[in-house]
């Protein structure tokens, strides 16, 4: 092989490779929008620790959306979401740690990406909430859904801990 | 396949009556564990056919733990009553860690006088003239029996090493990520090689309040391994056993390996 042609094969490659990454950044991500609804409790309350995260349908979990906790003695706590996403990776939690909220409604919205920024590839998905109170119960929901273009809306049926929560998935 | 099922089939598989000795177990505070700085556990060391309630104190003196980065170390501090030991231990780096209460592996000889079982701690070579005239039944076992759980602190590492005595269990099956209603997979070395046929159970937690122990029955297939899926989620004791005759030994007439593994299935 000439320097010539090594030469054009690494540009061609470099171009390629531009134009994927571009290719990534110009299609506009799908929202996702989740109007959370922890349940209001009667006697001795703790603020409950709750995780949101979307799992592959292999079951790896791809995106952790919101993380309300505050001592990480009790992130076990909160079985399934340590066990698949917070235990592996520290920088993550402390990245997307926020406080912990009261009992009340909280309209969220994300973009379907993974825990880098990336677009998640067309497929079907699960969204998981798992809420743990100290004192309190624990609840976890999953909706599966799917990232292909179409407009999908859930209504996650109350638990325990939540309250009825609505679901969105929003191509734009 | 759930729990029922795998029993089932396990049934049709007609075992043998095992004959396992006393259950024996660690079973720690804590398998899964969140922190920023460290967290203290504490371990039950027991011998009893009541998973998981105590009922013979066994000492603590054998207790290790392995580190994720492979330090034997031992309890902070130990204590023993009648019924249990416990022993108490700061697991300060992330990672899994391994806890064992093995004894050395030894030579067991076990004779009959009359209708009466006895039983000697001597080889076939060191027995002679200790025994009594009388003595019928002499049997000769190289034994050695692993008691032994993990615990996981952030994230996990892999703490499997093998030393290739009789019986060991390999996690094939991370046991921090054993979950309700998944399968697990163990596999089973004798001598350092994959073992089939090794027997085993698996007995859920609470043994005492249920007429019928339900002990799970398994046998390891031709790869050395055993799959089974627990269907709720708790603590767990599998105890195995495996022996093979040791025709051309001098000191022994077969080798036995066990295993006791505490593990929990967590919510899924």
């Amino acid at each position: 092989m000439n320097i010539k042609i090594a030469g054009l094969i690494i540009l061609l490659l470099s171009l390629f490779s531009f134009n994927t990454s571009a290719h990534k950044s110009l299609v506009k991500p799908t929202e996702i929008t989740i109007e959370l609804a922890l349940k209001q409790q009667s006697g001795e309350y703790h603020r409950p620790y709750v995780a949101s995260w979307i799992e592959s349908s292999k079951g790896k979990s791809v995106r952790t959306l919101l993380l309300w906790r505050e001592q990480a003695k009790w992130l076990k706590d909160i079985r399934r979401w340590w066990r698949k996403a917070g235990r592996k990776d520290a920088e993550l939690v402390d990245g997307i740690t926020a406080a912990t909220r009261a009992a009340g409604k909280f309209q969220l919205s994300f973009l379907a990406q993974n825990d880098d920024q990336i677009n998640l590839n067309k497929g079907r998905y699960t969204l998981f909430i798992e809420v743990v109170r100290e004192n309190g119960g624990r609840a976890i929901i999953r909706q599966p859904f799917n990232l292909n273009g179409s407009k999908e809306t859930f209504t996650l049926a109350a638990t325990n801990e939540t309250d009825q929560i609505k679901f969105s998935v929003l191509p734009q | 396949m759930n729990l029922k099922t795998l029993i089932i089939i396990a049934l049709t598989c007609a075992i043998s009556t095992q004959a396992f000795a006393h259950s024996r177990w660690v079973l720690p505070t804590h398998f899964n564990l969140s922190a920023e700085n460290g967290e203290w556990i504490m371990v039950d060391i027991t011998a009893s056919n009541e998973t998981f309630n105590v009922d013979k104190a066994m000492g603590a003196d054998y207790v290790q733990i392995i580190t994720p980065s492979g330090e034997v170390t031992r309890p902070s501090s130990t204590y023993k009553g009648h019924r249990k030991s416990v022993a108490d231990y700061f697991l300060a780096s992330s990672g899994t860690y391994k806890l064992t209460n093995n004894n050395k592996p030894a030579y067991m000889t076990t004779y009959k006088v009359g209708e009466e079982r006895k039983r000697i701690w001597a080889n076939k070579a060191e027995f002679a003239g200790k025994l009594p005239k009388n003595a019928k039944e002499i049997k000769t076992s190289y034994r050695f029996a692993r008691i032994e759980s993990y615990v996981t602190m952030n994230a996990p590492t892999e703490n499997f090493a093998t030393d290739g005595t009789l019986l060991e269990l390999v996690p094939v099956t991370h046991p921090s990520d054993i979950a309700e209603n998944e399968q697990v997979t163990f596999k089973f070395l004798f001598n350092g090689k994959a073992q089939k046929n090794v027997a085993v159970e698996v007995i859920a937690d609470g043994a005492r309040y249920r007429n019928d122990p339900q002990a799970l029955k398994l046998i390891s297939n031709e790869k050395g391994e055993i799959n089974f899926t627990p269907t709720s989620a708790g603590r767990y004791l599998l105890v195995a056993e495996h022996q093979e005759n040791m025709s051309d030994s001098t000191l022994a007439d077969k080798q036995v390996g066990s295993v006791f593994l505490t593990f929990e299935a967590q919510l899924n």
